[in-house]
């Protein structure tokens, strides 16, 4: 275990430094320029000369990389060109956003998909499949940000329901919070939820044609208990996966589900930094975003085997 | 809000203006940057209004609206550093008008009023020496009292500064005195008309000495001004949010409790904003919304016609990046006047208005708006729509039908809509018009670099025409993108930035226009007219010809 943990730590370090360098490069590759994109109307050749040379831009790129790493290792992100606010800054208001966002989108979408995908494969070829099909497919289609204009027309405009814009922190109002943000939580789960519905039916499908679930319907087991502690838990498995995949995904979706909410999390933050070409804000988020992935991707190593005793976790080539 | 409106709630409305009149008369007489007339559409019902009028809103009615309240405006687009040194956006500047008053302001027609200063300045005969009186008894929000000193403490900074953007909006000053706490002294190396504008701009907001002291660069992390309301807090990309100052020196004349502006840069998530109730106000309406909101009873939509222009750029020399000697480019387009005046012949500028923006936008065919003081017949001349002189003038230059020019366009749906309109519309002329279009930062980037042969782009506009037209087609100068150089409009335009008299720089930028339009380096296409959609909930919000939403005064109706 230890050696497999270590071994992982070292693939993810190096991971982290080939992300840093493709970013680095990768966003002074894009056309524009940040002091331009700053120095807007108003900008005269002595007022680019002086936002570069303030921010270092004026510097080549090897020296701009050794400051960057310099500074990184010491956890200073540097300050946005846009703003002038510490990335840092940035990111700590940012951050709990999204994660907020993610998070109560995800167990939206797990109780959701799995309540649903259970319910499918268990009432199979009744209505209640056909209905669970139906919504699956319509979460699969249809994309994020028409669905967000559709709530926020008919549940923010017309009903009154749900504010259509803002955010309140947890910590000032816990409630004015949860209103702020269960609308935009549920259409970003929607697609997640109709994955794990799909995925969640196949498998429980698969589980109740098993061996092991024909043994304990013998037994004389109740068919609640067969469904959640046999074949449900043998079939979580996959959906543990498939949230784990689809993390990413749920990150790109909260870009949209932000911008059209006004929520100042991460996904608003990255859209604004790459139109301004704020290289320090850009760069931030993208290595924040590869640690999480490298993080989510090692989590979802180690549950395998506390879900399912079978999967163990090893050093050794299998 | 003005300085004079704050006024308009003691002094009867009639006496304001004939102050406001008389402050323009005497600045006529002494300093040569005044106003004249207005654009004579001035609507000031605040009402729905039909497309193409002007409705600036009118302050508040102090009897009719309530104390309190927590005004919420959706805005377009980011404000950056909200540093009066720094900041280089117009939506700072909307933020800074409920924060950060200026020496002088601008009102709805297009005049420069004293604010911060109690008068307009006078200037020495020989132009060289400008005196400001201040005002008395005011306080920075920090509490510390608004005197000469801070005023030259911040004009020094703006000179200073090594990213100041003010620098050269405030022209050849060459030093800054306080010889008294209520007077400030410029002194000048020559005359420089503009600065009175450049004052009624960020370059006169005053920042408190003690906080520009303790902040130094970090100055936008918490900004201290004289103003009805104070800085509180700012969530980056999403948020700002100012308190009422109850150190303002009219604090009475203040309703609301906080004023925030909502980041949403969809038109769409604005509007749905403003229906819910989640905003009051929203800035940018797009055209193709404006006609359903004026239907709709429970909002206002504020209109005013822009100081600045929206226009194509032919890259007639620009070859080694804007700001250097122009070089020839061997296109007929940037050689042969004669091309770039088929091209304009062939562009109907009211149907491209009509068809593009529903008629709420205004034809321009020059730097300069209707609606300034220094506006003249000729500078409102324009060439005449006619496809055939187009084919005439292409068929005399030598160059074969259709003649296929490439423009470089901001990928924005409305930039979009222009351009397929004006690719249209040319065929007939006997050009082939291409549209290459990229995003808002590579668009800056390929402009000032020379990579192109025809651009669209435009400029918000300021309130001196010196700003909206010597940088553009200056020869060299810093946003000549066109690589245009023309001595004699050079020659033109320095006397008209040294012109003591107002009548005189209109009859020299007149001239300036006139050759303008012989050479065609720039072609104006048409003047925005800033949208903003109001609740009627919401009393006394303004929007002038400086673009800048005014929501300071503003309170929520009874």
């Amino acid at each position: 275990m230890a050696r497999y943990l270590l071994t992982r730590a070292w693939q993810s370090a190096l991971t982290l430094l080939m992300s840093t360098i493709v970013v680095f490069v990768g966003v002074r590759a894009l056309p524009g320029d940040p002091a331009l994109a700053l120095a807007g109307e108003d900008r005269s050749p002595e007022a680019l000369e002086a936002i570069r040379r303030h921010y270092g831009l004026d510097q080549p790129l090897p020296v701009q990389f050794a400051q960057y790493v310099e500074r990184l290792v010491q956890g200073d992100f540097g300050v946005s060109i846009r703003t002038g606010t510490p990335v840092s800054s940035m990111l700590t208001t940012a951050l709990p956003v999204t994660v907020e966002l993610s998070v109560l989108a995800i167990l939206i979408a797990a109780a959701l998909g799995v309540g649903a995908g259970v319910l499918a494969a268990v009432r199979r070829g009744r209505p209640a499949e056909w209905l669970a099909n139906g919504l699956a497919l319509i979460g699969l289609s249809v994309p994020h940000f028409w669905l967000g204009l559709l709530a926020i027309l008919y549940l923010a405009v017309a009903t009154n329901l749900f504010p259509a814009s803002g955010f309140v922190p947890i910590l000032e109002d816990p409630v004015d919070n949860l209103h702020h943000i269960v609308l935009p939580a549920v259409i970003l789960g929607t697609g997640l939820a109709a994955i794990i519905m799909r995925q969640t039916r196949s498998a429980m499908l698969d589980s109740l044609s098993s061996d092991y679930v024909r043994t304990a319907k013998a037994k004389g087991l109740r068919p609640r208990a067969v469904i959640t502690r046999h074949a449900l838990r043998n079939s979580l498995i996959v959906v543990v996966t498939v949230v784990g995949l689809q993390l990413g995904g749920l990150i790109s979706g909260a870009v949209v589900t932000e911008q059209i909410f006004g929520l100042p999390g991460f996904g608003k933050m990255t859209i604004d930094a790459v139109f301004q070409r704020d290289y320090p804000v850009i760069q931030a988020v993208v290595l924040l975003t590869a640690t999480a992935y490298i993080v989510i991707n090692f989590f979802v190593d180690l549950l395998y085997s506390v879900i399912d005793p079978r999967i163990r976790v090893t050093g050794d080539p299998a | 809000m003005t300085n004079l409106s704050v006024s308009a709630t003691s002094l009867p409305r009639r006496r304001v203006l004939r102050v406001a009149v008389a402050a323009a008369a005497v600045v006529c007489t002494v300093v040569a940057c005044s106003p004249v007339s207005n654009s004579g559409e001035g609507d000031k019902s605040g009402g729905n209004q039909s497309a193409g009028q002007d409705s600036f809103g009118t302050p508040a009615d102090p009897a009719a609206v309530k104390q309190g309240g927590k005004l919420v405006i959706a805005l377009s687009a980011e404000p950056d550093a909200l540093d009066p040194t720094l900041s280089r956006s117009l939506y700072s500047r909307y933020v800074f008008q409920a924060m950060c008053q200026k020496l002088y302001d601008v009102n709805e027609q297009a005049q420069v009023v004293p604010q911060l200063a109690t008068a307009l300045p006078t200037t020495s005969s020989d132009g060289r020496t400008v005196t400001i009186p201040l005002r008395q008894g005011v306080r920075f929000a920090d509490g510390t009292p608004f005197d000469s000193a801070a005023v030259k403490a911040t004009l020094q900074r703006h000179l200073t500064n090594a990213r100041s953007a003010r620098k050269s909006e405030l022209g050849p000053i060459d030093g800054v005195d306080a010889p008294d706490a209520q007077t400030v002294v410029l002194r000048l190396k020559q005359p420089f008309a503009p600065l009175l504008g450049a004052l009624a701009d960020r370059a006169g907001m005053i920042m408190s000495a003690k906080a520009l002291q303790s902040l130094g660069d970090d100055f936008a992390s918490a900004p201290v001004c004289v103003g009805p309301f104070k800085f509180a807090k700012r969530v980056p990309q999403n948020s700002i949010e100012v308190v009422k100052d109850p150190n303002y020196y009219e604090a009475n004349a203040v309703h609301l409790d906080t004023i925030t502006w909502r980041i949403l840069s969809d038109a769409s998530i604005r509007a749905a904003n403003l229906r819910s109730g989640d905003a009051q106000v929203a800035d940018s309406v797009s055209t193709q919304d404006v006609a359903s909101l004026r239907q709709d009873a429970s909002v206002s939509v504020l209109q005013s016609q822009s100081l600045g222009y929206q226009g194509l750029t032919i890259n007639i020399g620009n070859v080694d990046g804007v700001g250097t000697a122009p070089k020839p480019i061997n296109r007929p387009l940037a050689q042969n006047a004669k091309v770039r005046q088929a091209f304009e012949h062939a562009i109907d500028r009211k149907a491209l208005v009509d068809a593009v923006f529903n008629g709420e936008h205004a034809v321009a065919c020059s730097p300069i708006s209707p609606a300034s003081s220094f506006s003249s017949p000729e500078a409102q001349t324009c060439p005449a729509h006619d496809p055939a002189k187009a084919k005439q003038l292409l068929a005399e230059a030598g160059v074969q039908t259709p003649y296929t020019v490439t423009m470089l366009a901001s990928n924005t749906p409305d930039t979009l809509r222009l351009a397929q309109a004006l690719q249209s519309m040319l065929k007939d002329g006997g050009f082939d018009l291409k549209i290459n279009p990229v995003e808002y930062s590579s668009l800056l980037d390929e402009q000032d670099r020379g990579n192109f042969e025809l651009l669209q782009l435009g400029w918000s506009g300021r309130i001196d025409p010196d700003a909206n037209i010597t940088n553009f087609v200056g020869t060299k100068a810093s946003q000549n993108v066109s690589g245009y150089s023309n001595p004699q409009l050079d020659t033109l335009l320095t006397q008209a930035r040294q012109a003591g008299d107002i009548e005189e720089r209109k009859k020299l930028y007149g001239q300036a226009v006139t050759l303008l339009q012989q050479d065609d380096a720039l072609i104006y296409l048409y003047r925005q007219r800033n949208l903003t959609a109001v609740s009627k909930q919401i009393q006394g919000l303004q929007v002038f010809p400086d673009g800048v939403l005014r929501a300071a005064f503003a309170g929520f109706a009874k």
